[in-house]
């Protein structure tokens, strides 16, 4: 099973696009985004882990020691920090939304006739 | 595999369908709350601290603050009109 | 089309990709086997060419220092986007001020929540701005100390409330102080041309590791990038509290 991980993130990233899919807010639609760029961190970090490995901090211990990949880590903990501001700006898209259209059903906002 | 880290992502898998399954969404905030605390100790299993330090201020202190604000404002203009 | 109709087609759809889901993973390496060179090669060569201990910190601002540029961008446009979006409906002429609504229903605040914001605040500042400085020796950079700062300062309008809070986190400081970092970005990514480098090219003296000035241009960068993180987030957090004193009371 060591395949494990990776479907543990197609897992998330399929139940998030559900929950997208089906949503009847969007606030919650919003928080479903959040468990799919949640899977996509997992998937990164589990590529680059090796068994029995440490940390890529070589402050208390020679550079010869086994490390995991840095790479990864710093491509995670950018998207971590900028996803959150992301996130914010669709919450204040759906403000707005609500303050002009008064509501934040996607169903009922179908594109204006006029 | 470590048995730490398959634990965890068994935990985050469930997490991870609670924060869909809850429909309401200051509830879902608070799932959301779990759900970062669960993944940032996965990352801290996957010998990745850094990336662990975002994930906890970003995924207990900010998100759970602009939903709740963002769904005050939401009420409170809901309630105006 | 209808609701029901979009589950049932979602699901149907899951059911027939998820074969080629799991052929497409199992050819990933098997978990925990990481054969790729580049991780490696990093980590051998950290210390030697760079002086720096914490390769992650290496590999954001030094060997791929311009994918960080972007992503600092990517935070400044939606800081932008959303202070556009939020502060230009209200008007700007009076954005410095707290918004006050007359006659508000007011829950009182609990003192235990009080008392924790005020005790903590200052603790959590220190080990934020310890965080930001220590990046290349010990686990830290400026996107990780830059957000444990942003929680320091909500500590502190936790323990305060929100119109005392205003008089800190002053709306004008906060945006020249990202600019300020996204600039010390931009520019001292100039400074290696004047010298005839590429940009971005580390070429200052790289000093002694596991001190905070080791790894040439990092430390500069990294101070700038803490700065725009933790003042955007505060700009953030800044509009969304002052909407919810907008709607509702004076009519807007």
């Amino acid at each position: 099973m060591s395949i494990f991980p990776y479907l543990a993130a197609a897992w998330l990233f399929l139940i998030g696009l559900y929950g997208v899919v089906t949503s009847r807010d969007y606030v919650y639609l919003i928080g479903c985004l959040t468990v799919i760029q949640s899977a996509t961190y997992v998937l990164l970090l589990a590529v680059g882990y090796k068994l029995g490995a440490g940390a890529p901090i070589f402050a208390d211990h020679p550079p010869g020691t086994p490390a995991v990949d840095p790479v990864v880590q710093a491509l995670v903990l950018t998207d971590i920090v900028v996803g959150a501001a992301v996130t914010a700006l669709l919450l204040s898209l759906a403000l707005q939304l609500q303050k002009h259209r008064g509501t934040i059903d996607p169903d009922e906002l179908k594109p204006t006739q006029d | 595999m470590t048995l730490v880290i398959a634990g965890l992502l068994a935990i985050l898998s469930i997490t991870g369908l609670g924060v869909v399954l809850t429909r309401d969404p200051r509830r879902q905030t608070l799932a959301m709350a779990a759900n970062g605390l669960v993944l940032s100790a996965l990352f801290l299993a996957l010998q990745a601290p850094d990336v662990a330090f975002s994930e906890i201020v970003i995924g207990s202190a900010a998100l759970p603050l602009f939903f709740f604000v963002a769904l005050s404002s939401l009420r409170a203009d809901r309630e105006h009109k | 089309m209808s609701r029901h109709i979009r589950s049932v087609a979602f699901v149907v759809m899951a059911l027939i990709l998820v074969p080629f889901i799991v052929a497409g993973l199992s050819g990933l390496p098997a978990f925990g086997n990481y054969p790729g060179p580049y991780g490696d090669i990093i980590n051998a060569i950290g210390t030697p060419v760079r002086h720096i201990t914490n390769m992650v910190t290496g590999v954001n601002y030094d060997f791929r220092g311009l994918d960080t540029l972007g992503e600092e961008f990517i935070l400044f446009a939606s800081v932008t986007g959303i202070v556009m979006l939020l502060r230009g409906a209200r008007g700007e002429a009076k954005s410095a001020d707290a918004l006050r609504i007359e006659h508000r229903r007011r829950e009182g605040r609990s003192e235990a929540v009080m008392g924790a914001g005020r005790l903590l605040a200052p603790i959590t500042l220190l080990y934020g701005i310890y965080v930001v400085l220590h990046a290349q020796i010990t686990p830290g950079g400026g996107f990780q100390g830059g957000v444990i700062v942003f929680g320091a300062v909500l500590l502190a309008y936790l323990g305060e409330g929100y119109s005392v809070w205003r008089h800190v986190a002053h709306s004008t400081v906060l945006d020249l102080t990202e600019a300020l970092g996204a600039g010390i970005y931009v520019i001292g990514g100039l400074i290696p041309m004047f010298f005839g480098a590429r940009y971005l090219q580390n070429i200052l003296p790289l000093g002694e590791t596991k001190t905070i000035t080791s790894g040439g241009l990092i430390p500069i960068i990294n101070f700038g990038v803490g700065l725009a993180v933790a003042a955007g987030f505060l700009s953030i957090a800044l509009e969304l509290l002052e909407e919810t004193r907008a709607t509702g009371g004076d009519g807007s």
